[in-house]
């Protein structure tokens, strides 16, 4: 169903939301996102940023890629699509997952729900309807795209549970993380998730396009004493590197838009071994995973903490002895971990325990351009990673 | 493990899979091959197809038989002896006099001296490219991109090879692969009767017409064969094709191989690491083995047997793109007489006759097919078997059997519906020829694409198991990836015409991927 007939007058569609968001919107800053427009920031970034990590921020995910999977086969056919055992994603669970193709390259992630028996929804950056069918030749399962018919909110912060069960959402705090529950809406069913891209205790919220407005407006009303604001995709970053999070087409190439061989990665090389389970007979890219395995892999990925307060966006990265050993994909100053944090991606000559990092980093200041070295260390914790994130019952405030 | 105690199952019993079996079990292996229906042979078999009439159930001449496996596995020895061999080509002519072709020699027809002399060179350059593609047949495809010293060295013979052939036959080469039968055929000669002659042998069997680029590289493939050291003969079998597959079939007993038929393969089973452990039958029955070599086609072995659950969505999606549009049907007809054809000399009678007078003729019937339509004029290669084995018929009486190309395996119209037309327009172009063919016939019988994917169980009725396209040919046969006949599955290979160096009763699929297995699993 096309959301807006008129779409292509404008060329954009707008969300559910949008009456809303644009009244909020009063930097008037909007960036195009699967042909949704949304908002890039609303007031301030880093006001938009501190209403995450102190109260709770309102995002609008609408432009998501929603897939739903239905048919007798598709826990078999979700089993043979992602790396993971899925048999452990529990009907009511929600679980991270990559894909790959077949050279075990990783094509997308992102998170599964296990909503019903023999129902699955797969939400991702990029679309996947050709990957997802033909994967199914074989299969007795309906995939169909739903992006467009089910409305997504990020409701994340410390105060997002207070606020949802203000609003009467009943044992909302008894959700643990990657739990789904469903809820009724005036008289429409919701579903709300212990899910979210923040790092933080948060939620996500879906529903159908009708009642988008009223539950913003009630969303709104309830949390304004629990200090609720909208924030945009600015701040979005800077909450996801926080809590170490990949985001295709920047942390990595989706593996089938790549030109160049080797520019693309596995899920080995993206630090997410523990997402793949060799151990099942068969999934997509197994065979190509199985071979890297017994090669090694080709890159490592790392996250720095980089000394100084420089963010090192796009910087190279030396070893001791000059020697170009990767790159910085994403990158910040966390005012949250109080570190100059980063996501790299390292490749030979670099020893692990062996090997220095060095980011080679330029600012500017008055537009004069700026360079230094700095040393970086890696960390293997999220930078940021309270633990009223997997705290159940979830705190109230 | 030594190879006697490790059990090989061959899922199919046609040519390649009964080659393939007594290669391995000359090595020491325990075979077992289980074949589906009741007599051995696949589509190289005999059928009677009414009460006292026998025919070649679909192939029906001998022409690319693997010398080496001949001799190897002693196949004279075991019955396999020639009725007829050396045949010539008698092309029917619609205005006359027939065209006679024997070995590089052509008369009749009306043609001149230098065309004559044309003709000659023009073979004498085809044989030589076609001796090229011979010489990447007789093992595994070397892969592209691997760093294994068996394939650069595989890779650099084919290079040498080509090399080797000469300035002129290498810019030849490479100028044949990319253009069609037509241009080629336009560029070496005048007469559009002698072009038609020679264009049926790129186009039979295959989903493509004369104007259809690639056609040039099926025609060469087609004259990689040879009977007894002679290359391009033709030869008819004593006692029918059955002879050459029962006489392998022999062979592989004889060494030690154990043949089932009326047991039809319902599954391969996998274990839970994802390696082959054996098959189930049809009747239920299990079958352990270590190794499975399936002689039927890629798509039914993957996508029926083994299921695309047990394997990769984009190998999956690979198999299921394998072309393997059926074209070819099989006319049989139980004569009360021997028929007269209009130009034939009565003796020429039991040699290979061709019906297809022009390149026009061939490419407008193709065009019909693309539109999965039959045209009522249809091309096709005729042989009266019982002129050279009477017992294929009732005393005086006499078999025909004829392929016929430009029947579409997806017919819009349906062959339910469409097959007594479709066989009475055959009929009808015969007798066009014939003349009083008709009174002469007492039983006739079409075996469609339709027919041939259910009698001999190969999808889309293809009879090479794959279209043989430059895209689906050496290390690209059958898909990208695959061209060394072992497959994603541990243990599980193939040896059907669907792997290289694909169709034709060669039996050098069978032996290549027996060789391959052999240093695979020893």
């Amino acid at each position: 169903m096309l959301l807006q007939q008129d779409h292509y007058k404008k060329s954009y569609y707008e969300t559910p939301f949008h009456s809303r968001t644009s009244e909020l919107n009063i930097l008037n800053e909007w960036q195009r996102w699967k042909d949704y427009t949304v908002a890039t920031n609303y007031f301030r970034t880093d006001l938009e940023y501190f209403a995450v990590r102190n109260t709770t921020g309102v995002i609008d995910y609408t432009p998501m890629v929603k897939q739903k999977i239905t048919g007798p086969d598709s826990a078999e056919f979700v089993n043979r699509f992602f790396t993971r055992d899925m048999n452990k994603i529990a009907i009511g669970r929600v679980g991270y997952v990559v894909w790959c193709d077949e050279g075990g390259q990783v094509l997308d992630d992102g998170t599964v729900f296990h909503i019903r028996e023999n129902e699955y929804w797969l939400l991702c950056v990029e679309r996947q309807l050709d990957n997802l069918a033909i994967s199914a030749i074989g299969f007795d399962v309906e995939i169909e795209e739903i992006t467009d018919d089910v409305a997504c909110l990020g409701v994340q912060g410390p105060t997002s549970c207070s606020i949802l069960k203000a609003m009467g959402f009943e044992g909302i705090e008894q959700l643990k993380p990657f739990d789904i529950k469903h809820y009724d809406f005036q008289g429409h069913e919701i579903m709300i998730s212990r899910t979210g891209f923040s790092g933080d205790l948060g939620y996500e919220v879906w529903m159908v396009n009708e009642i988008a407005l009223n539950f913003w407006d009630e969303l709104f009303e309830k949390g304004e004493i629990y200090g609720i604001k909208p924030f945009g995709l600015d701040a979005l970053d800077l909450v996801r590197i926080e809590a170490g999070l990949l985001v295709p087409g920047q942390d990595f190439m989706v593996a089938e838009d790549a030109i160049r061989p080797g520019s693309t990665r596995s899920p080995f090389e993206l630090g997410l071994s523990w997402l793949v389970d060799l151990s099942k007979p068969v999934f997509n890219g197994r065979q190509a995973l199985l071979e890297e395995k017994k090669r090694g892999p080709r890159y490592t990925f790392v996250k720095l903490n980089i000394n100084g307060n420089k963010p090192a966006h796009g910087s190279y990265l030396y070893n001791q002895s000059g020697k170009k050993i990767g790159t910085v994909t994403s990158a910040m100053f966390s005012p949250s971990a109080k570190a100059n944090i980063a996501f790299a991606s390292l490749h030979e000559p670099w020893k692990k325990g062996k090997d220095k990092i060095i980011a080679e980093i330029y600012y500017q200041k008055d537009l004069e351009w700026n360079r230094v070295m700095e040393e970086a260390t890696i960390v293997t914790k999220p930078f940021y990673d309270p633990e009223r994130k997997r705290i159940t019952p979830a705190e109230l405030y | 493990m030594t190879k006697k105690n490790k059990k090989i199952v061959i899922v199919g019993g046609g040519h390649n899979a009964l080659t393939c079996a007594a290669y391995l079990a000359k090595t020491g292996f325990s075979v077992e091959l289980y074949e589906a229906r009741s007599q051995i042979g696949g589509m190289a078999s005999t059928r009677e197809f009414a009460e006292g009439y026998t025919v070649p159930g679909a192939a029906h001449l001998l022409h690319m038989l693997d010398a080496n496996i001949q001799k190897y596995l002693n196949l004279k020895g075991h019955g396999l002896e020639f009725a007829a061999n050396r045949l010539k080509t008698i092309s029917l002519n619609p205005n006359g006099d027939a065209l006679v072709i024997d070995g590089d020699r052509i008369a009749g027809g009306g043609i001149t001296t230098r065309e004559q002399q044309e003709y000659k060179a023009f073979k004498k350059k085809v044989n030589k490219l076609a001796r090229f593609f011979r010489s990447a047949y007789r093992h595994s495809p070397p892969r592209i991109g691997s760093d294994k010293k068996k394939d650069i060295l595989g890779l650099m013979e084919l290079g040498w090879n080509l090399r080797s052939m000469g300035k002129e036959d290498m810019s030849d080469m490479l100028k044949f692969i990319a253009i069609n039968v037509y241009d080629l055929l336009d560029e070496y000669f005048d007469d559009d009767f002698i072009k038609g002659t020679v264009a049926i042998d790129a186009v039979l069997g295959n989903h493509l017409g004369p104007r259809t680029n690639n056609s040039v590289i099926t025609y060469l493939h087609q004259l990689t064969g040879e009977i007894d050291g002679v290359q391009g003969a033709y030869a008819i079998p004593n006692g029918g094709m059955s002879s050459y597959t029962d006489a392998l079939k022999n062979s592989a007993e004889k060494l030690g191989a154990k043949i089932m038929v009326d047991s039809s393969v319902r599954e391969i089973c996998l274990d839970e690491s994802g390696k082959v452990c054996g098959i189930t039958l049809e009747n239920g029955d299990e079958i352990n083995a270590d190794v499975v070599v399936s002689g039927i086609d890629p798509k039914s072995t993957f996508m029926c047997l083994v299921g695309p659950r047990h394997l990769e969505a984009g190998f999956i999606h690979k198999i299921q793109n394998i072309r393997m549009r059926g074209n070819a049907s099989k006319v049989h007809l139980a004569l009360s007489a021997l028929p007269t054809f209009n130009g034939v000399d009565a003796n020429d009678l039991g040699q290979r006759i061709v019906l297809s007078p022009t390149m026009h003729y061939l490419e407008q019937a193709f065009d019909f097919t693309k539109y999965q339509a039959c045209s009522d004029q249809l091309a096709m290669e005729i042989i009266i078997p019982s002129i050279h084995d009477a017992s294929l018929a009732p005393d005086g009486h006499h078999v025909l059997s004829a392929i016929v190309n430009y029947t579409p395996y997806a017919l819009k119209e349906g062959w339910d519906k469409a097959k007594p037309a479709v066989l009475e327009n055959i009929i009808n172009t015969l007798s066009q020829y014939a003349p009083g063919i008709k009174e002469q016939i007492l039983h006739a019988e079409l075996l469609t694409p339709k027919d041939i994917e259910s009698e001999y169980g190969i999808t889309g009725g293809h009879w090479h198991h794959g279209e043989l396209t430059f895209d689906q040919f050496l290390m690209l046969r059958p898909i990208s990836g695959m061209g060394q006949y072992s497959t994603p599955i541990e243990s599980l290979y193939i040896c059907g015409a669907g792997a290289h160096p694909g169709g034709g009763l060669m039996g050098t699929v069978g032996r290549n991927a027996a060789v391959e297995l052999m240093i695979k699993e020893s």
